[in-house]
C-alpha cells in the first residue's frame, strides 16, 4: 500500500514537473547539464520538499538529524529536508533501486564509497560539478583526496559528506605489559605480526586471554592495503580509465596479505571474530586484543568505551617501500534528476552545500569521528579544541595529508564492487579454515565473480 | 409454500450463491494479491534477465535454472539446507517430547516448569539471535568462558565453518522449543483419561506406558509439529541473518539466505536467479509436506 501510494505520489510530482516543464519555457534554467541556477528556487511558490534518504544510526544519525534541523530552520517556509532512515547502506540501494523502478526516488540520497560506480550507470542523478560549474563555486575547500575518490574524469560525481579511513587501533596499556612502546606501533604486517606474537598473553591453564591482533573479516582492509602497496584492484586503472572488466586482487601481493591475515590466526596470534564488525569491536573495546584494525568513524565511541588507553597508529604497509596509501572509505551525496522538479534539484544542492560548508563539518567531524570533507573545517575553533582533546584523532588527518591522490589510493570503481568485497571475505575464511591456499582462494573468488561483472557491464551498456 | 423436499427456487439459489461469494471475497482477494499473484510474479521474474534495478528485462526461458543445477554453489546450498532441517527437526520434536513425558511425571513445580519450558515461544527470533551471538562470541563469548574452565580451548563457535551450522541450529532448536513443548503439552492433555486410567491398571507404567500409550495417541499432535517444524526450518532467516550472514566460506547459507543474497545483499539485485530459486524452495517444500502425509501420516493414530 506504501509503495503504490509513493508511486502515485510520483506520478503527481512528475506530472507536475512536466506542466512547469512546459510552462516556464522562457525562464527555463535547467540546461542539459541538468543543474538548474538559483532562480529556479525563487521561482517556487510555497515550500520545496526534500526528501533525504540516509543510513546513519546511534551517535551519527543524532549529530545528522541536529544538522538537517538546523538547516531547514534557515529555510523555514522555503525548504523542508525530511530525513528518512533506511537501514544499512545494502539496504538502502536495495530500496534505491526499487523506487528507481517505480519512478519515485528520493530527491538526495547517501550511499557508500562502493555505490559510486553503480549510482553513474543508474542515470538517476545530477553530478554534483554540473551545480558547481552553474554557480561558478569553487570545490578546492574538498579536501583532495576525498574529491578523488568521488571524481570521474576529472569531475566530482557526488557530494562526499561522511568519509572515514582505516587506522590501526593500539591498546597501549596492553603494548607497555609487554614492554613495548605504543609510541612506536608497527608500520608493516611483518612487524604488526611479530609484535602480535608479543602482545599475545597465555594464563597458566594455557588459555589465550590476549590476541595480539584482531579486525573483522572485512574486504575493505584488503582493499586497504593493496592500495597502501599502490596496487590497483581492478582493470582499467581502477575503472577510472574506462569501465573496469576484470579484478586484480588475485594477485601475489593480494594472496600475500591474505596469507599473513590466516597465519596469524591459525599462530593463535590473531582472534578471528568473524565479519561482523561489532563482535570484532567487542573484543578490542574489551581489552581481548591489542592491535585492531577499525574505521576512523569509531574512535570515539572506543575512547568513551574502553576501560585503556586507545592509542591510534597509520594503517600499516604491507611492506616499508609502499609507494600508496589508504583509501577513503564512507559514503557521499547524490542528487536525483529524472522525475525531479528544478526547486526540487536546486533545494538537494542547497542542502549538500549547507551540509559540507565549514563550520558543518567540523561538528560532524567532532559529534562522529568522519573526517572534514571541507579542509577549512580543521580550522574552525571547536575543531581545533577538539583535536587538542583527542590527540588520536590527528593521526587519521596526518595520514590523508600525507596519501598523494593516485588511481591506486582512489580505489577500483566497479558495479559489483560490493560482492567483490564479499568474495575476498569469503577468500580469507577459506585460507583460515584451511581448505584453499590464499592464491587459490582469491583466483577462485576473481573466477566467480566475473560473470557478476560480465553481466553488469552488458546491462548498463 | 414448497415443501422441504422441493429444490429450491433458482433465483433463491443464486442469492445464496452470491452470499456465500460476498462472505469469500475478502480472503478471495487477500489470497489473490498476495499469494497467487506473488507466486505467478516470482514464475515470470524467473525466466527473465535483470537490468540495472533488477526490473526484468529479457526474456531467457530456463536459463537460471539450468544455471543453478550446474552450479556447485547451489549444490552445496541444497545439502547445508538439509542438514539444517535434520539438525533442527529431529532433536526440536524429540527434546519437546522428552520433556512434556519428563513432566508426565508426578514432579513438584511442574506447573512452574511447564510455563518455563514453553517461555522461548514468546521470544522473537530476532532477540533470540542476538542473546545467542552474545553466549557465541568467540573472545568475550559465554560458551567458551565455561570452557575454559574445564581446560578446553576456544571454539569458533560462529567462525569455524564446522560448527556454524550446528550452532545455529542449536539456537533455533531452543526457539522451537517453546511451541513445540505447548503443542505437545496439548496434546497429552486431550487423552482421554480412561485410557491412561486403562493402561495404569492394567500395570502399565514410565516407559512402558509411554511407548504404547501416550506417545501413539500424540501422534496427530507429533506429526503437525515434524510438518510445521519442516516447514519453519526451511524457511529460516533471521537467526542465519543475525548470527552468521551465511558465513563462514558459505557454510550457513540454505536455501531461503541464498535467495536474500541473490536478490538483495552485497548491492546485487539478481531477481532472476533468486526467483529461480525461490521456485526450487516452494518445490522442495511441497515434496516435503508430500512424503510426509504420503508417509508418516499412514502412521498416525487419530483417536
Amino acid at each position: 500500500m506504501k509503495r503504490s501510494a509513493r508511486a502515485l505520489a510520483a506520478l503527481l510530482v512528475s506530472g507536475l514537473a512536466l506542466t512547469a516543464c512546459s510552462s516556464s519555457g522562457s525562464g527555463g534554467s535547467s540546461d542539459e547539464s541538468g543543474a538548474p541556477a538559483a532562480s529556479a528556487l525563487d521561482q517556487a511558490s510555497g515550500v520545496t520538499t526534500v526528501e533525504f534518504w540516509h543510513s546513519m544510526t546511534g551517535k551519527n544519525a543524532e549529530a545528522l538529524t541536529a544538522l538537517v534541523n538546523q538547516f531547514n530552520a534557515a529555510h523555514q517556509g522555503k525548504i523542508e529536508v525530511k530525513p528518512l532512515f533506511q537501514g544499512t547502506y545494502d539496504d538502502l540501494i536495495a530500496k534505491y533501486k526499487a523506487s528507481v523502478q517505480q519512478k519515485a526516488t528520493p530527491a538526495v540520497v547517501q550511499v557508500y564509497d562502493i555505490g559510486t560506480r553503480f549510482m553513474i550507470d543508474s542515470k538517476q542523478t545530477v553530478p554534483a560539478q554540473a551545480f558547481a560549474d552553474k554557480d561558478g563555486l569553487s570545490l578546492d575547500d574538498l579536501q583532495a583526496n576525498i574529491r578523488n575518490y568521488y571524481s570521474v574524469g576529472g569531475k566530482l560525481q557526488s557530494m562526499p559528506f561522511n568519509s572515514s579511513m582505516p587506522l590501526l587501533y593500539l591498546n597501549d596499556d596492553a603494548f607497555k605489559e609487554a614492554g613495548l612502546d605504543p609510541a612506536k606501533p608497527p608500520t608493516t604486517l611483518a612487524e604488526l605480526g611479530d609484535m602480535a606474537k608479543k602482545l599475545t598473553k597465555k594464563d597458566d591453564s594455557g588459555k589465550t586471554v590476549r590476541y595480539g591482533f584482531g579486525a573483522a573479516i572485512y574486504g575493505w582492509f584488503v582493499e586497504q592495503l593493496l592500495a597502501e602497496n599502490g596496487a590497483l584492484y581492478c582493470d582499467a586503472e581502477n575503472g577510472r580509465s574506462g569501465k573496469a572488466g576484470k579484478v586484480a586482487f588475485d594477485s601475489a601481493k593480494g594472496a600475500e596479505i591474505v596469507q599473513w591475515w590466516a597465519d596469524l590466526v591459525k599462530g593463535g596470534y590473531a582472534a578471528n571474530t568473524g565479519r561482523q564488525t561489532p563482535d570484532a569491536q567487542a573484543a578490542f573495546k574489551a581489552g581481548t586484543v591489542a592491535m585492531h584494525l577499525e574505521s576512523t568513524g569509531v574512535l570515539r565511541g572506543y575512547t568513551e568505551a574502553a576501560k585503556f588507553t586507545v592509542g591510534t597508529a597509520p594503517f600499516p604497509k604491507t611492506a616499508a617501500d609502499d609507494q600508496g596509501g589508504p583509501i577513503i572509505g564512507g559514503a557521499s551525496l547524490w542528487i536525483s534528476g529524472p522525475g525531479h522538479s528544478d526547486a526540487q534539484k536546486r533545494a538537494s544542492w542547497e542542502f549538500e552545500k549547507f551540509l559540507t560548508s565549514p563550520e558543518q563539518q567540523a561538528a560532524w567531524h567532532t559529534g562522529t569521528g568522519y573526517f572534514p570533507v571541507n579542509s577549512k573545517a580543521l580550522e574552525v575553533p571547536a575543531d581545533k579544541e577538539w583535536l587538542g582533546k583527542f590527540p588520536q584523532f590527528q593521526t587519521a588527518i596526518d595520514q590523508l595529508k600525507a596519501t598523494k591522490p593516485t588511481t591506486a589510493t582512489a580505489g577500483c570503481l566497479l558495479g559489483v564492487m560490493p560482492q567483490a568485497r564479499k568474495g575476498v571475505e569469503t577468500a580469507i575464511e577459506q585460507t583460515i579454515a584451511g581448505t584453499k591456499t590464499a592464491q587459490q582462494a582469491l583466483a577462485d573468488a576473481a573466477k566467480e565473480l566475473q560473470p557478476a561483472i560480465e553481466s553488469y557491464n552488458s546491462s548498463v551498456g | 409454500m414448497p415443501t422441504a423436499s422441493s429444490p429450491p427456487e433458482p433465483r433463491r439459489r443464486f442469492g445464496e450463491h452470491g452470499l456465500a461469494w460476498a462472505f469469500l471475497l475478502p480472503s478471495v482477494v487477500v489470497f489473490a494479491l498476495f499469494i497467487i499473484y506473488p507466486l505467478g510474479r516470482t514464475f515470470y521474474l524467473s525466466a527473465h534477465a535483470n537490468d540495472l534495478f533488477g526490473a526484468p528485462s529479457k526474456y531467457v526461458g530456463m536459463k537460471h535454472y539450468t544455471d543453478l543445477l550446474s552450479s556447485a554453489d547451489f549444490r552445496t546450498t541444497l545439502v547445508t539446507t538439509a542438514l539444517f532441517v535434520l539438525f533442527t527437526v529431529v532433536p526440536g520434536v524429540l527434546g519437546a517430547l522428552l520433556l512434556v513425558l519428563l513432566m508426565e511425571g508426578r514432579i513438584r513445580g511442574v506447573r512452574f516448569l511447564r510455563s518455563a519450558f514453553a517461555l522461548p515461544f514468546a521470544f522473537s527470533v530476532a532477540s533470540a539471535s542476538v542473546v545467542f551471538s552474545v553466549f557465541y562470541n568467540p573472545a568475550s563469548g559465554v560458551l567458551n568462558g565455561l570452557l575454559s574452565h574445564v581446560g578446553l580451548g576456544p571454539v569458533g563457535w560462529l567462525t569455524d565453518s564446522q560448527y556454524a551450522l550446528i550452532s545455529i541450529a542449536v539456537s533455533t532448536i531452543w526457539m522451537n522449543l517453546g511451541y513445540n513443548v505447548l503443542v505437545l503439552s496439548a496434546g497429552i492433555g486431550s487423552i482421554p483419561g480412561e485410557v491412561l486410567e486403562a493402561a495404569r491398571l492394567d500395570g502399565a507404567s514410565g516407559l512402558r506406558l509411554a511407548r504404547s500409550i501416550t506417545v501413539p495417541m500424540l501422534g496427530p499432535s507429533l506429526f503437525f509439529l515434524v510438518v510445521i517444524s519442516t516447514v519453519n526450518a526451511l524457511q529460516s532467516f533471521g537467526q542465519i541473518h543475525i548470527l552468521t550472514k551465511g558465513g563462514p566460506d558459505g557454510s550457513t547459507r540454505t536455501l531461503v539466505y541464498s535467495v536474500y543474497e541473490k536478490a538483495f545483499a552485497y548491492g546485487s539485485s539478481d531477481f532472476g536467479t533468486a526467483s529461480a530459486q525461490a521456485v526450487v524452495l516452494m518445490v522442495v517444500v511441497l515434496c516435503c509436506t508430500a512424503v510426509q502425509f504420503g508417509v508418516l501420516e499412514r502412521k498416525v493414530h487419530y483417536a
